[in-house]
C-alpha cells in the first residue's frame, strides 16, 4: 500500500491561481445539474394542465434533459469552450491541473482529462451497472423459479426485464471499450493521451448523468416495453417511459463523443513505425467496435428523440391510428440493434486474441485472418437487422436475402475460431485466468454462434422466434463470450490498471461458478424455448417448470461467481501482491511504463519507436 | 495425455509437433505420437456424435408435438442443421480439448512455442469449408422457405379464412364464412387455414405453438400466415410479442378437429356450414 502511494505525490500540485476549474467537481456539479432540474421543473410545471399525459412527459423529459445539462456545466466541462468563445484558452497550468496532476483520490471526482483516470471512472463506473444489472437478473430467474410465484407484480417484472436489459446493454457497450480503451489503449499505441482529452472527460461524465436519469425510470412507474421499446407501446406507455428514452439520448452522446475520440486517437497518435499491420489487436477491434457505433447510436437517439415527440407534442411517426409505423421504428431500432451487438462483442474477442499470444507464447495464428474475421463481421452487420423483422409482417419477400446476408456471418466468425484454435495448436497455454476465458468462450461462442444460425433461418424463427430459445442464444454471445472476454481483459491489465495482482484463487473460484452457472442456466433456457416458452413472461405454464428452475439454479451459481469476482477485485486493488512492470512477459507497450503511470505515459526523451508487430514470441522455426 | 511429463522440457511436445511427426512416418516419436493423435481424433468423433445425438434426440423430444407442415419442417430442418453443425462442433471441441490437456501450469511462463506465423493451406481449406456449410445450410434455408410459399400459394383457393385480432390482452378469431367469433382457435383437420392477423391497440405476436407459424399483429396493417394442420389435438395460442402488463397471460387454447367435429362446433356457436 504504502510504496505506492509515495510516488504519486513527487511533483508539486499545479496552481493555477484562483481559476475556476479549481473550485468545480462532481460536488458542484450535482448542485448544478439539481438546481438545474428542479428549476426546470417548476418552472414548466406551473401553467400547464398536469392531468394530461403530453404535459407530464414534456416536464419530464425537459427535467431530465437539463439535469443533465445542468450537471455537465457544474462539473466545468465548458469551460474550455467558452473561453474559445472570448478568444482564450486554458492556460497550461490550467490544462496540469485539469489532467489531474498529483491531486490524488480527488481527480476521480473531478472534470480530469487524463486517460487513465477516465479509463478508472469508465471501469466503476461498469462495475456498478453490472452490479445493478445483474441484480435485476438476480430477481427476474427468482421469479421464473416456480411457475406461479407472483413474488412481483406484473408491472413489475415487465420493468425489470426492460431496465436488466438496457443496464446491461449500456454497461456491455463500454465494458472493454471504456476501461481497457481508456486506460490502456492510448499507452499500448505509444500516445500520451488521447487525441482530445477533454472530450474524453466530456463522454465518461455525459454517461455518468444518464445513470440517475436510468435509475429514476423505477420511481416514475417503470416501463413496460422491454430494452427494445417498440412503439407503439413505448407512446402509450407511462411517464418511466421517458426516463428510458432520455437515457438513450444522453447515452448516444457519450458513445459518439467516445467513438469519435478513440478513432481520431487510433488514427492520429500512433507511435513512430506502428504502421497498421503493427497495431495490437485490441487496438483493432475496439476502433472497429466504436466505428460501427458512431453510426449506430444516432440512429438509435433519432428513434428515441421521434418516440419523445410522439409523445409529447403530438406527432404520429409511430402511430398507426394517424399514419404512422410501429414498423419505421423496428426499422431505426434494429439498425441500431444489430451492428450493437458486434459493437459489444469484437472488443471483448480482440481482448481474448490479445492475450492468446502472451499466455501460448507464439505468434497469433494468421494475423489476417483475425482482421479479415473482424471486418468481415462489421462490414456485414450493417446489412442483417431486418432478421430481427422476418415475423413482423413487414415484407416478408425480403427474409430471403436478410437470411442469406445474416448466415454469411458464420464465415467471418469462423476465422476468429480459426486464429484462436491455430495459435493454440503449437503451444503450450499457460493456465492463467485471460487464457481459461479464452476456453469458455471458444465453448460459448461455439453454441451462441450455432444456436444463432437457427434463428437465422427464416422457417425455423417461425418457431422459435421471440421465445426464451432467443433469450439464450444472446446471452452466450454477449455474456458468455463478450463478458468473459472482458473479465480476461481485467484480469490481464489489472496490474498496470491497479499496480496490484488479481487474487488468483478468488479468480479461479469465480471463473468456474460463473461458467459452470451459466451453463446451467442458458442450456437449462433452450429447453424452455425449445418447448415453446415465450421470452419476456411474468408467468409461464407447468410444462417449463423444470427447465425454469434449472435456468434459476444456474442463475444463482452465476450471480455469487460474480460477487467473488467483485471480492476478489475490491479485495486486491488494496491489499494484493504488487505487481511486477511486466508480470506476464507481454511486448506491447503498456507493459513497458511503471506503475503508476507517469501522466505522459512515456518519458520525453524516450518515446516507444515501434519496429515490429507485437506478437513475436516464439523460437525460430528450423 | 498422462504419458507426457509436462515438466520435461525435452520429451515435451505441442499437438501440432505431434501431428506433424505422426503425418511423417519416418519420424522417431512416430509410434508414441500416433496414440496422442488417435486420441486428438477420438476427441473429435465423439463431440461429432454428441451433437449428432442432440439432434436426433433433444430438439423432437424438447419441440411440441408436430400438428401442421410447417411444424414438420421446422423440425426437420432443426435436426438437420445440427448434423451439419456437429462436424465443426467435433473440430472446435476436440482441438480445444486436445490443446487443454497439453496446459502448462505454475506461475512462470511456459517455453516458447515455435514462431509459426499463418498455414496458407489450414487458412485456405477452413475458409473454404465453412463457406461450403455456410452455403448449404443458405440453400437449406432459402428451399424450406420457398417451398412453404409455393404451398401457401397452392392452398390459398380453398384456405378457411380465420381473422385474428390482438388487443390488450386478448385474442379473437372471426370466420367470416360461417359468421361467428370466439376466443378459442377451432380448426378443421387437413384443411388449409389462412390467418389474417391485426391488432386493436399495440404489437402483438399471433403464435399457435403447435402449428409452428407466427406473425406479428399490427395496428392497421393485416399480416397473413398459412398452414395446413395434420393432427388432431390441442393446441396452445400464445403472444410472442411484448405487450404491455398482462403480456404473460395473453394466450388462449385451441383444438385441431375433424371436419365433422368442426362443423358441429360452428353450429352450437350459431354459426353457418359451407
Amino acid at each position: 500500500m504504502t510504496t505506492l502511494e509515495h510516488k504519486t505525490s513527487t511533483r508539486p500540485v499545479p496552481n493555477p491561481k484562483k481559476s475556476l476549474i479549481t473550485k468545480l467537481n462532481m460536488g458542484t456539479g450535482l448542485i448544478v445539474g439539481i438546481a438545474f432540474a428542479f428549476g426546470s421543473y417548476y418552472w414548466l410545471k406551473s401553467g400547464q394542465d398536469m392531468s394530461r399525459p403530453n404535459n407530464v412527459n414534456k416536464v419530464l423529459i425537459v427535467t431530465m434533459l437539463m439535469w443533465s445539462l445542468g450537471f455537465m456545466i457544474g462539473i466545468g466541462a465548458f469551460i474550455g469552450p467558452f473561453r474559445w468563445l472570448i478568444g482564450k484558452d486554458l492556460t497550461p497550468e490550467e490544462e496540469l491541473y485539469l489532467a489531474g496532476d498529483g491531486q490524488g483520490i480527488k481527480r476521480y471526482f473531478k472534470y480530469c482529462t487524463d486517460h487513465k483516470v477516465v479509463g478508472i471512472q469508465y471501469l466503476v463506473g461498469v462495475m456498478t451497472l453490472l452490479g445493478v444489472g445483474g441484480t435485476m437478473a438476480m430477481m427476474i430467474r427468482t421469479n421464473l423459479a416456480m411457475p406461479g410465484s407472483h413474488l412481483v407484480t406484473p408491472t413489475v417484472y415487465n420493468s425489470l426485464v426492460g431496465l436488466h436489459g438496457i443496464t446491461m446493454i449500456i454497461a456491455m457497450i463500454i465494458v472493454a471499450t471504456g476501461p481497457f480503451g481508456n486506460y490502456i489503449m492510448p499507452i499500448m499505441i505509444g500516445a500520451r493521451d488521447m487525441a482530445f482529452p477533454r472530450l474524453n472527460a466530456l463522454s465518461w461524465w455525459v454517461l455518468f448523468t444518464a445513470i440517475p436519469v436510468l435509475c429514476s425510470a423505477w420511481f416514475l412507474g417503470g416501463i413496460p416495453t422491454g430494452w427494445v421499446a417498440y412503439a407503439p407501446l413505448s407512446v402509450q406507455a407511462g411517464p418511466g417511459m421517458n426516463a428510458f428514452l432520455c437515457t438513450i439520448i444522453i447515452f448516444a452522446v457519450s458513445t459518439a463523443v467516445a467513438g469519435m475520440n478513440i478513432t481520431a486517437t487510433v488514427v492520429a497518435m500512433r507511435a513512430k513505425g506502428m504502421s497498421w499491420n503493427r497495431v495490437p489487436l485490441f487496438v483493432v477491434g475496439a476502433t472497429i467496435s466504436v466505428a460501427l457505433a458512431i453510426p449506430a447510436f444516432p440512429t438509435f437517439m433519432l428513434s428515441m428523440i421521434q418516440t419523445g415527440l410522439d409523445r409529447t407534442i403530438g406527432t404520429s411517426f409511430y402511430d398507426a391510428n394517424m399514419g404512422g409505423s410501429g414498423w419505421l421504428y423496428a426499422h431505426l431500432f434494429w439498425i441500431m440493434g444489430h451492428p450493437e451487438v458486434y459493437v459489444i462483442l469484437i472488443p471483448g474477442v480482440a481482448i481474448l486474441m490479445e492475450v492468446l499470444p502472451v499466455f501460448v507464447r507464439m505468434p497469433l495464428f494468421s494475423h489476417g485472418a483475425a482482421i479479415a474475421g473482424f471486418a468481415g463481421i462489421a462490414g456485414l452487420s450493417a446489412f442483417v437487422w431486418a432478421h430481427h423483422m422476418y415475423m413482423s409482417g413487414w415484407l416478408p419477400m425480403f427474409n430471403g436475402p436478410f437470411m442469406v446476408t445474416t448466415e454469411m456471418i458464420s464465415i467471418p466468425t469462423g476465422l476468429i475460431f480459426l486464429v484462436m484454435l491455430g495459435t493454440l495448436w503449437h503451444g503450450r497455454p499457460w493456465m492463467k485466468l485471460p487464457m481459461l476465458s479464452v476456453y469458455a468462450f471458444l465453448w460459448n461462442m461455439l453454441i451462441g454462434g450455432i444456436t444463432g444460425i437457427y434463428l437465422s433461418d427464416v422457417p425455423a424463427d417461425n418457431y422459435l422466434h421471440g421465445s426464451m430459445y432467443v433469450t439464450a442464444h444472446f446471452h452466450y454471445t454477449l455474456m458468455g463470450s463478450a463478458l468473459t472476454g472482458a473479465v480476461a481483459g481485467l484480469a490481464y491489465w489489472f496490474p498496470k490498471m491497479t499496480g496490484r495482482m488479481l487474487n488468483e484463487r478468488a479468480g479461479y473460484v469465480s471463473f468456474w461458478l460463473v461458467q459452470v452457472g451459466f451453463q446451467i442456466l442458458f442450456l437449462g433456457m433452450f429447453v424452455a424455448g425449445a418447448e415453446g416458452q415465450p421470452r419476456r413472461v411474468a408467468d409461464y405454464a407447468h410444462m417449463y417448470a423444470h427447465a425454469d428452475l434449472i435456468s434459476t439454479i444456474g442463475a444463482y451459481m452465476v450471480g455469487t461467481g460474480f460477487i467473488v469476482l467483485l471480492w476478489a477485485v475490491v479485495h486486491s486493488w488494496r491489499h494484493g501482491k504488487i505487481a511486477p512492470m511486466n508480470p506476464w512477459g507481454s511486448k506491447t507497450l503498456e507493459w513497458t511504463v511503471p506503475y503508476p503511470v507517469p501522466l505522459t505515459n512515456f518519458p520525453d526523451d524516450a518515446m516507444p519507436v515501434v519496429t515490429s508487430d507485437f506478437y513475436g514470441y516464439g523460437k525460430a522455426v528450423k | 495425455m498422462s504419458s507426457h511429463d509436462h515438466n520435461d522440457e525435452e520429451s515435451w511436445r505441442t499437438p501440432g509437433e505431434r501431428f506433424t511427426n505422426f503425418l511423417n512416418r519416418k519420424n522417431p516419436h512416430y509410434e508414441h505420437d500416433q496414440k496422442d493423435v488417435g486420441i486428438a481424433f477420438a476427441l473429435g468423433i465423439f463431440y461429432t456424435l454428441v451433437f449428432v445425438a442432440l439432434g436426433a434426440w433433444a430438439y423432437p423430444k424438447w419441440m411440441p408435438t408436430v400438428m401442421s407442415t410447417d411444424m414438420k419442417g421446422i423440425e426437420r430442418l432443426m435436426v438437420v442443421f445440427t448434423y451439419i453443425s456437429a462436424p465443426v462442433c467435433g473440430v472446435v471441441l476436440g482441438v480445444a480439448t486436445y490443446t487443454f490437456m497439453n496446459r502448462h501450469r505454475g506461475d512462470t511462463p511456459p517455453p516458447d512455442g515455435p514462431m509459426i506465423r499463418t498455414h496458407r493451406l489450414t487458412v485456405g481449406l477452413w475458409t473454404g469449408i465453412s463457406t461450403v456449410l455456410a452455403v448449404l445450410a443458405i440453400l437449406y434455408g432459402l428451399i424450406e422457405l420457398n417451398s412453404a410459399n409455393d404451398a401457401a400459394v397452392a392452398d390459398s383457393k380453398n384456405a378457411l379464412v380465420v381473422n385474428v385480432t390482438g388487443s390488450q390482452w386478448v385474442w379473437s378469431f372471426n370466420y367470416p364464412a360461417q359468421g361467428i367469433t370466439t376466443h378459442e382457435l377451432m380448426l378443421p383437420i387437413n384443411q388449409p387455414v389462412q390467418f389474417n392477423v391485426v391488432s386493436t391497440d399495440v404489437n402483438h405476436n399471433f403464435w399457435p405453438v403447435q402449428l409452428g407459424v407466427k406473425t406479428d399483429a399490427n395496428r392497421l396493417a393485416v399480416t397473413h400466415l398459412d398452414t395446413t394442420p395434420t393432427k388432431l389435438g390441442k393446441i396452445d395460442v400464445k403472444c410472442a410479442e411484448l405487450c404491455g402488463l398482462y403480456h404473460a397471460y395473453m394466450e388462449t387454447n385451441g383444438e385441431i378437429m375433424t371436419s365433422a367435429d368442426f362443423n358441429n362446433w360452428v353450429t352450437a356457436q350459431g354459426g353457418h356450414t359451407a
